[in-house]
């Protein structure tokens, strides 16, 4: 990792980056962001971040611009979408991540989210890396489905590079042979990246698998890996999710998950002498 | 060309003739002054001849002419309500007219191009109020309208801190991408600074806000928006992109309602205008007499009225059925010139 100047620990090993956005401190606390794939309504978006509020998330997620496989799937209601978030967030208090998909949208993003996603299919879009790299709001850039931890910590390199000393990593799953999950999570990745970088590291596990009941084990292993915190699709009524809708988390499971994340917290931080 | 543009303009189109209604309605209620009858079988007879003749193409004669008997019924029925006109300067959707509807939402409001005409047309008879802004938080004293307050034998009967939140405002078929020049008022502008720059936005003077907005509406310029109100963006039909663009939040103005009726209630804060003498101290008495009576001042301003000569506004907190405050207007009167006590009101703070 010899051409990373900016994302690799260097001397202290203790310094490690920490990013506030609202009351949490991503890279300090486990932080929590829920909510749904895409913004669909504001009725959906606002029930689901009641929910997701109500059962203790730290951050409200939600695409209005949406990268889809197919051109002919929901590409998400774009500005609207925006600004249905900024009633969410007035609602219920939760900062809001949202994914930005073109160059020219980085600014109008800004006014709205407090956190901008780069997506898994715009890892490499350097255009875009560089643009996000020139603002103040922190940036959640997602690995890329077909990449290395040394090309991925190189894009978070683009951004740092740029101006923006806050990113966050996080793990959603890479491309392998086996079909039953829609992707395999790496959980090994998050202590890698510990290891050589202060960045903060978040795992996806709804995109990581795909499967409705793999999501909460694999939330508690990523607890238990060492990540800063986990992002969960969760929709108030999942039939009706016009996107991703076999990985959408129904609110009472979603809360049943919160739980057991809290005890296992308590235990997390017994077997690591934290006190 | 598809059945979705055709259908937008058409909702523009349809947005056009509901406001170009609204318009004709009031200029309706405006006649009312100046007829001691509603019916006038001539007139209705020369706007049915006039419309009819005209219509060519598509609209056929009965048609509109029935459109019209319905127009003409609709504004008689309007005609014999007893409603109150609230006169405003700028176009519809200006503040002016925000804070008409936050102060009496029953009266209707009617744009006047000029602050003069406001005061004109309330002192006519034409309006029964007119809402003139005074100061503003960012921008100071609105100094035409103050000097028209100096000569004016108008009362105050209201008053309403508005706070001023700029919307970013869009025709619905624009790109938010592709937009670069934003009209608006220069002070509008100054105020989102930030907010254009953030966004690489060209900032382009009008001479009004809600003006900038309708402009848009009729125009239809191509990569552009404007800053105005909320109202506007209903009004024209436009998208709000944005709102509260405004660098800073603390932006607020105070506007006055006028009437030439007296005050009936007795309100919590009063006004007075007066002028002093070339003396050493003569408007040190004057502040002295309010301190003395412990009466609280909450703004003090002075207007250049003739050459070297001042006129003083001031406002306190009071009510006229107060001894204290009858006491000390009365010791005012006295030490001063060309006093006079422009109203007590009721003020109304928006949260």
């Amino acid at each position: 990792m010899t051409n990373l100047k900016l994302a690799a620990l260097n001397g202290d090993k203790q310094r490690r980056t920490v990013i506030a956005v609202g009351h949490v401190k991503i890279g300090m606390d486990f932080v929590v962001i829920a909510g749904p794939c895409s913004v669909e309504s504001e009725e959906q978006t606002i029930r689901t971040a009641q929910k997701v509020k109500a059962a203790g998330a730290n951050m409200l997620r939600g695409g209005a611009f949406k990268p889809r496989t197919s051109p002919y799937d929901f590409q998400g209601l774009g500005l609207k979408g925006l600004k249905i978030l900024e009633k969410a967030k007035k609602e219920t208090g939760l900062p809001v991540v949202t994914e930005v998909t073109d160059p020219r949208d980085v600014s109008w993003v800004c006014e709205y989210a407090d956190v901008l996603q780069i997506g898994t299919r715009n890892m490499q879009n350097f255009s875009l890396l560089k643009e996000v790299g020139k603002v103040e709001k922190p940036v959640l850039l997602k690995r890329g489905m077909y990449s290395t931890l040394k090309e991925w910590l190189n894009c978070a390199e683009y951004i740092l590079a740029e101006g923006n000393p806050n990113v966050i990593l996080c793990e959603r799953g890479i491309r392998t042979f086996e079909t039953y999950t829609r992707n395999t999570l790496d959980l090994s990745i998050v202590p890698s990246v510990k290891e050589i970088s202060h960045l903060p590291i978040i795992v996806d596990p709804s995109h990581g698998t795909g499967r409705l009941s793999i999501i909460e084990p694999m939330s508690l292993a990523a607890m238990a890996a060492g990540a800063d915190g986990i992002i969960i699709e969760v929709h108030y009524n999942p039939s009706e999710a016009m996107c991703d809708k076999d990985q959408a988390m129904p609110p009472e499971m979603f809360a049943s998950l919160m739980r057991r994340l809290q005890a296992l917290r308590i235990h997390m931080n017994d077997v690591n002498g934290i006190h | 060309m598809n059945l979705e543009t055709i259908r937008k303009n058409i909702d523009q189109l349809d947005s056009e003739i509901l406001k170009l209604l609204k318009d004709r309605m009031e200029q309706v209620l405006l006649t009312k002054k100046f007829k001691s009858q509603i019916d006038d079988n001539e007139r209705e007879k020369e706007v049915l001849e006039r419309i009819t003749k005209n219509s060519t193409g598509l609209i056929n004669a009965d048609f509109i002419e029935k459109i019209y008997i319905e127009i003409i019924k609709e504004s008689k029925n309007l005609q014999q309500k007893d409603w109150q006109l609230i006169a405003f300067q700028g176009e519809h959707g200006a503040y002016g007219e925000v804070a008409s509807r936050i102060w009496n939402s029953a009266f209707v409001p009617i744009p006047c191009r000029e602050f003069a005409w406001v005061f004109d047309g309330v002192q006519n008879g034409l309006y029964d109020y007119g809402i003139v802004p005074v100061e503003n938080t960012l921008g100071g004293v609105v100094g035409q309208v103050n000097e028209l307050l100096i000569n004016t034998d108008l009362n105050f009967v209201g008053a309403v801190e508005l706070p001023i939140h700029l919307c970013l405002l869009a025709l619905p078929e624009t790109d938010h991408r592709e937009i670069h020049s934003v009209y608006s008022h220069p002070q509008a502008l100054a105020q989102c600074r930030h907010f254009l720059a953030r966004n690489k936005l060209d900032p382009v003077q009008y001479h009004d806000t809600a003006g900038a907005a309708k402009m848009l509406t009729e125009k239809r310029p191509k990569a552009s928006a404007a800053i105005a109100s909320k109202l506007s963006a209903e009004l024209y039909n436009l998208e709000i992109l944005k709102e509260n663009i405004e660098d800073l939040d603390r932006n607020l103005t105070r506007f006055i309602v006028i009437s030439k009726e007296e005050n009936k209630e007795a309100g919590d804060k009063c006004s007075i205008i007066f002028s002093t003498e070339h003396k050493a101290g003569t408007l040190f008495r004057v502040l002295e007499v309010f301190a003395k009576k412990n009466i609280n001042l909450t703004r003090i301003e002075s207007i250049p009225d003739e050459p070297g000569e001042y006129a003083f506004f001031l406002d306190f907190i009071g009510s006229r059925n107060d001894e204290k405050v009858v006491k000390a207007l009365e010791k005012v009167k006295e030490i001063t010139r060309k006093f006079r006590l422009m109203g007590c009101y009721k003020e109304r703070k928006i949260a």
